[in-house]
């Protein structure tokens, strides 16, 4: 559609206004109205979801916007490029850090990046009021708020997922056993996927309760990384002082990080944390309480939503 | 408030009423090309049904009632929804997009119930809102696009009609610059771009003029009035400026406290008077020519510089009569319009 001069104001609809969308317009047609396909809520919410996920690493937005979620990302692929050097060069016959062990290592990275990009996706349309915009349309508010949830954690598993395809591939040219490596590999994936899907829920759901992005920054850092902290000092405390396994294992149940070291180690090949599950039913309570916490932050979400739709 | 009223004298399209229901999108679109500015303007859109429909509104949110039981019904054409802050203009309008549940009560817009056809509703409704909807740090080129898609237009052709609609609107190259560095003027254009980004039947204008210089007022009232009139599509606008409706539309429904004060034509709020103004030139042309229309019979005061005369039949032959015995020069007789305030006087 070229761009043409603005029509005098008193410029009526014209004829040939019917004709369906004109190519080759070199005169002004005036209004013409939409006549061609209108898309349900599922193409609606791919659309959105999509832009999300693109948002969420800046793209569609200022290029000052796109620095931090790509150094992060540069960062979290840094110690996985290394490894896969080391392997190659000096001939390894196994990773130096194990797959199920590389979100535990760089989980400072992936909390910044959950924290500083959830705020983009949920606070920023709060903050500047466009999720009327959005509630405006035909989309539901729980078609919104579960879109958006989608495009965050679409972009977590990018951020996790990235370092293990790169090592699996290292290993794989670096000719160590495909089985074994398929194997760790695929359960590193089921177990990073966990992860980010807790991860998304609490980022996500502590921006969609802060209109400021800074406030959803810091309290989605302090739930994370201040939360796994107090945990695992908590659980050094029980395994050295107290000799208390059974209370480390329970506090473990406390924050998604020591819920993926037990579960990492019990399951993948993770190096042995503080107070690790040791029997079946622990390990059946991580993964509960994991799976659990996650799919209540998404029904938070989506409560959340519901409730400002209705305002 | 039925806008039969309105359709006669109006010959071109009125063979077409019949077919203008809810659903009958091309039947409108076939009006449109036929109805000239002059036509259009006092018959809006040919009415089958209205275009919204409450019934017995409630709603209470506990500490206010913002709508008591408000029946009111808004025909095709452009609609002055006026009241004070408060007066329960915009939880209407949320309840009529479907957003917030009445406490009593039902509505129709466009034939479909809010109630269980919301989606339906958001999908051939705009909405301008009242308050600031727009991100800084996205161009309104961009964003236009965006929500073109998320009222379910597939991409290529939200791009071209966002770059339509910007035209209409009014905002040129500085479509492609983030809507952050935007004058108010702008911003209300890129709002209003969007709510017609996917050609509605029905834009909501929430205070479309807030904030505006005197200028870009004219502008944006300028803009409504081709959206209902050359666009063919219906808008209800609200506004706390009775001034700015009464120019702009065809109709007027005016709330208080969240009851109907008023719902009626706009020339029927002007009209109301029917006295005369009346200019004369001459010496001591003004007091001369009352004492002589008061000694024949006709009410007649003065108004500033001019003469307001009662009406009555054979008023106009009077006046000229009149001022011709006198020997002065009638510079204009006018109808004395009223203003939509005088109906909050009234009530």
């Amino acid at each position: 559609m070229p761009d043409l001069p603005e029509p005098h104001p008193d410029s009526q609809a014209h004829p040939s206004s019917m004709t369906p969308a004109g190519r080759s317009v070199i005169h002004d047609l005036g209004y013409r109205p939409y006549t061609g396909p209108r898309l349900g809520e599922g193409a609606i919410a791919r659309a959105l979801v999509a832009t999300g996920f693109k948002n969420a690493f800046g793209l569609g937005r200022s290029t000052k916007s796109k620095v931090l979620p790509f150094i992060l990302l540069g960062m979290n692929l840094f110690p996985a490029v290394i490894l896969v050097g080391a392997l190659t060069l000096f001939g390894a016959d196994e990773l130096p850090i194990g797959y199920a062990q590389y979100a535990s290592t760089t989980q400072v990275l992936l909390s910044i990046f959950v924290a500083a990009q959830a705020p983009v996706l949920f606070s920023r349309d709060l903050r500047h009021g466009s999720i009327t915009l959005y509630l405006a349309r035909p989309l539901r508010a729980s078609t919104y708020a579960l879109s958006r949830w989608f495009s965050l954690l679409l972009a977590c598993l990018v951020f996790v997922f990235l370092p293990l395809l790169l090592m699996y591939v290292g290993a794989l040219l670096g000719e160590l056993d495909f089985s074994r490596q398929t194997r760790e590999a695929s359960m590193a994936a089921l177990l990073g996927l966990m992860l980010a899907l807790c991860i998304t829920g609490i980022g996500g759901l502590l921006a969609s309760w802060s209109t400021r992005r800074g406030f959803a920054i810091v309290g989605t850092i302090a739930v994370l990384l201040i939360g796994n902290g107090i945990v695992t000092a908590i659980q050094g405390i029980a395994q050295e002082e107290l000799d208390d396994q059974r209370l480390g294992q329970v506090a473990g149940l406390f924050s998604p990080y020591s819920l993926y070291r037990g579960l990492a180690y019990a399951w993948g090949d993770a190096n042995e944390p503080l107070t690790p599950p040791t029997n079946g039913g622990l390990e059946a309570a991580y993964a509960a309480v994991f799976v659990g916490l996650s799919v209540a932050c998404l029904a938070g979400l989506v409560w959340r939503y519901r409730k400002l739709a209705g305002r | 408030m039925t806008q039969d009223g309105a359709l006669s004298g109006v010959s071109p399209e009125s063979s077409l009423n019949l077919h203008i229901g809810c659903s009958a999108l091309g039947a409108r679109r076939s009006s449109l090309t036929d109805v000239t500015p002059a036509t259009a303007r006092s018959a809006g859109r040919p009415v089958a049904q209205p275009v919204v429909a409450t019934d017995g509104l409630t709603k209470d949110y506990g500490s206010v009632l913002a709508l008591d039981a408000l029946t009111v019904s808004v025909g095709h054409g452009i609609t002055g929804l006026v009241g004070a802050n408060g007066a329960g203009k915009s939880t209407l309008i949320k309840i009529l997009l479907g957003l917030v549940p009445p406490t009593r009560g039902g509505a129709r817009v466009l034939g479909h119930d809010i109630a269980t056809e919301g989606a339906a509703i958001r999908a051939t409704v705009g909405y301008l809102p009242e308050h600031d909807c727009l991100p800084p740090d996205v161009s309104a080129s961009d964003y236009v696009v965006h929500l073109a898609m998320m009222s379910g237009l597939p991409r290529v052709a939200a791009r071209e009609r966002t770059a339509e609609v910007l035209r209409h609107v009014g905002l040129a190259e500085e479509r492609y610059r983030p809507m952050g560095g935007y004058s108010t003027g702008m911003k209300q254009k890129a709002k209003l771009a969007q709510a017609l980004v996917h050609d509605p039947r029905l834009v909501f204008l929430d205070e479309p003029t807030n904030g505006l210089d005197p200028a870009a007022r004219d502008e944006m009232l300028g803009l409504v009035q081709r959206i209902g009139r050359d666009f063919g599509i219906s808008v209800v606008v609200t506004s706390h400026l009775l001034g700015e409706l009464e120019r702009v539309s065809d109709h007027v429904i005016i709330l208080d406290g969240g009851r109907l004060l008023r719902a009626s034509r706009t020339d029927d709020f002007l009209d109301a008077t029917g006295h005369l103004l009346l200019e004369v030139l001459g010496d001591g042309g003004q007091q001369r020519m009352i004492a002589a229309l008061v000694a024949a019979g006709v009410e007649a005061v003065p108004k500033g510089s001019m003469i307001n005369v009662g009406s009555g039949a054979g008023v106009h032959d009077l006046i000229r009569d009149t001022a011709a015995d006198l020997g002065l020069g009638l510079v204009r007789i006018q109808i004395d319009h009223r203003r939509i305030e005088d109906v909050f006087a009234d009530a």
